[in-house]
């Protein structure tokens, strides 16, 4: 059962990626007129007949000189050898080529969040569950208050102000050579690293918050179960009831909580790496969108929702492992 | 059963206060319970009768819980001494717990097996491999058939009689002197609550554990209880043997739940109901608790609360008017002509 459970998940997922690859391809081509015309403009000293050989080579250039049904399968067969396109930048770069070159970069962000998050919001969590309605808790509860009213950006532009510009603790600013430059050397680690400092701090506060909450919520939601009763009546001290009994359901909501972070783990913040400088993805598909690059914008969302689809698999397929009762129920 | 004393509860009170005011779940209760002994504790929901079992344990939480005890002595050992840790040592040991809902009681994410095993790594300082062993045993021995395959099952892929019957296991693993079970058949159909019960009653025969019995079923009183606890609104109203209490209950309570038991021999059998419910814990009625529900309430009734008084035969009862006996009076009480107040009273 467990294993047509599997297989089922993964023919599922199959099937939604096929579904956004073709929303994915026909939603751009909505709206956009010819990328020969928009790019090319017609230059002064051009004639007619030279503008529509300029043109006709454009399109030929971009694949636009073909229906657009021919198109959508030649993206599919160029898809599947594993070509995402050719960007509109300048030197014509593949389009998964710049999308490779930014990913470590978000990465490095974007992990390091969560994991801060997810260790520290679990330590909290359960520690404030434990000691529900004493000064943690209330702490715990008042945190989560104010920053899901101060949004990460606003947050930034504090630390980038202070911990950045007045006091000088971590550059408030990213060295637009860091990226080009780095060598694995320490210096150019220790410079990332001391780089990434504002950033992450700035959205692992709020990551922190939201788990400590779910986590706490959870832990406490658990503690009321009769089995934890059961696991005390058994005369097991209350830590070992904690950690074998309570955590492990409790971690079950906290899973679902993981797995929609881990699907925006790529993806990047938009708007922390524009405030930062920092060139990750987020910085990428902001310039994309900003040039009407779409085969660039294709690229990135197509390998985004990727991501999270198979985030989503992961998940799932980690609850089955968790909680036995799952496959019972999930493979209908 | 022996004469030996296993526990001995005076005058347990607990209350939890909150916000809106005090509710005062236990209100000064006796228990004795003798060796292989199985005494049930009986009452309607919110009478206090599991408080009153989680108490024994000392399973409960404070805050919000406030107990009080004169006595809590079990095996000889005095409880209100004892700390947590040695708490820890006679839970699950020396004295286990048996709960309602088997389905809610055992942890869905892990074996039953597992489950069990972690009574015999806690208390018998076993390895992992005897554990597995001690459990498969424990699990035959309530008659789970094929134990070794159902060893590896999680709870929610046994039906509902087996899990009561892991649980069973599980509070008789190491053997212990005293099992309180709460409700243990509720949540289970009629025809697997009488095998269960006859597995419980098995097990306490041969181990001669005494048991304390709590459940609203007077059915499955008759079919396991030595002597016989009735609870109301926090207190002890009534106490009897088994046989004296079906055959001539004292208090109106009694009576009241004694007939609301459909019976097949007499024909037209007229269910005597007892009107309305459970007051509010939090508003307990002036005088005797019960008064606004009994038939028989009087003026005095309304207005004192009457002591709990021996009557012979080891049996006590809570009432100014108890049935088939004298009135009672304060006067009365106070010449020491009638009855000898055994319980304390404010």
């Amino acid at each position: 059962m467990q294993k047509g459970y599997v297989i089922k998940r993964i023919l599922y997922t199959i099937f939604i990626f096929f579904i956004v690859v073709t929303l994915n391809f026909f939603i751009p081509r909505i709206g956009v007129e010819d990328p020969a015309e928009r790019y090319y403009p017609p230059q002064g000293n051009m004639t007619d007949v030279e503008y529509d050989i300029v043109k006709q080579l454009t399109r030929e250039q971009y694949g636009f000189d073909v229906s657009t049904f021919q198109q959508y399968i030649r993206y599919l067969n160029d898809l599947f050898h594993g070509d995402l396109g050719t960007s509109f930048q300048a030197g014509s770069p593949k389009v998964a080529d710049l999308i490779a070159s930014r990913i470590p970069w978000t990465l490095v962000l974007s992990v390091s969040t969560l994991l801060i998050g997810l260790f520290l919001g679990l330590l909290i969590g359960s520690y404030a569950a434990w000691k529900r309605g004493q000064r943690v808790d209330t702490a715990v509860l008042n945190a989560s208050t104010i920053t899901t009213a101060l949004p990460a950006f606003f947050i930034a532009l504090l630390l980038s102000l202070y911990l950045g510009f007045e006091w000088e603790l971590f550059p408030a600013y990213t060295d637009p050579n860091m990226v080009a430059s780095f060598d694995w050397s320490w210096r150019s680690i220790s410079l990332v690293a001391s780089s990434a400092a504002l950033p992450i701090i700035s959205m692992a506060i709020g990551s922190v918050v939201s788990y400590a909450q779910n986590t706490r919520n959870s832990v406490i939601a658990v503690s009321n179960e009769d089995f934890i009763l059961t696991a005390r009546a058994k005369g097991l001290p209350s830590r070992q009831v904690l950690y074998k009994h309570t955590l492990r359901n409790a971690m079950l909501p906290i899973v679902t909580n993981l797995g929609m972070s881990v699907s925006g783990l790529i993806g990047g913040s938009v708007v922390i790496e524009q405030i930062f400088n920092w060139n990750g993805m987020g910085t990428l598909f902001l310039n994309a969108n900003n040039t009407n690059d779409y085969p660039l914008m294709m690229g990135i969302m197509l390998f985004l929702s990727l991501f999270a689809l198979a985030a989503n698999l992961v998940t799932d397929l980690c609850y089955c492992l968790l909680d036995p009762r799952v496959t019972v129920g999930g493979s209908r | 059963m022996t004469d030996k004393t296993m526990l001995k509860v005076e005058n347990l009170k607990v209350i939890f206060p909150n916000a809106a005011g005090v509710v005062r779940a236990v209100e000064g209760v006796d228990l004795t319970v003798r060796e292989g002994e199985c005494v049930a504790i009986v009452g309607e929901s919110g009478s206090g009768k599991s408080v009153t079992s989680l108490a024994v344990m000392k399973l409960l939480n404070s805050p919000p819980a406030v107990t009080r005890v004169d006595t809590l002595e079990f095996d000889g050992r005095d409880l209100r001494q004892a700390t947590e840790k040695e708490m820890l040592d006679i839970r699950g040991k020396e004295m286990a717990m048996i709960f309602q809902d088997a389905l809610t009681a055992l942890n869905p994410v892990m074996t039953i097996g597992h489950q069990l095993d972690e009574v015999f790594i806690r208390h018998q300082h076993m390895k992992k491999k005897e554990a597995k062993q001690a459990s498969i045993l424990a699990l035959r021995l309530v008659g789970v058939p094929s134990p070794e395959r159902r060893y590896s099952d999680f709870p929610h892929e046994l039906s509902g009689g087996m899990r009561q019957r892991v649980l069973i296991a599980m509070a008789f693993a190491c053997n212990p002197k005293l099992i309180i079970a709460d409700e243990p058949t509720t949540a289970l159909d009629v025809t697997i609550q009488a095998q269960v019960l006859d597995v419980l009653k098995n097990m306490q025969r041969e181990h001669s554990t005494s048991l304390i019995l709590i459940t609203h079923d007077l059915s499955v009183v008759a079919h396991m209880a030595d002597t016989v606890y009735v609870m109301y609104c926090g207190r002890i109203v009534e106490k009897a043997p088994l046989k004296e209490l079906f055959h001539r209950p004292l208090h109106p309570y009694t009576e009241g739940l004694l007939a609301a038991v459909p019976r097949l021999s007499e024909e037209n059998h007229q269910f005597i109901q007892i009107p309305d419910a459970v007051p509010n814990p939090m508003h307990k009625p002036a005088g005797c608790t019960f008064h606004p529900r009994c038939r028989y309430c009087t003026q005095q009734c309304r207005d004192k609360m009457p002591p709990l008084q021996d009557m012979g035969d080891g049996r006590q009862v809570r009432c100014w008017h108890p049935l088939g006996g004298p009135n009672l009076t304060e006067d009365a009480l106070q010449d020491g002509s009638v009855g000898k107040e055994a319980g304390r009273y404010e």
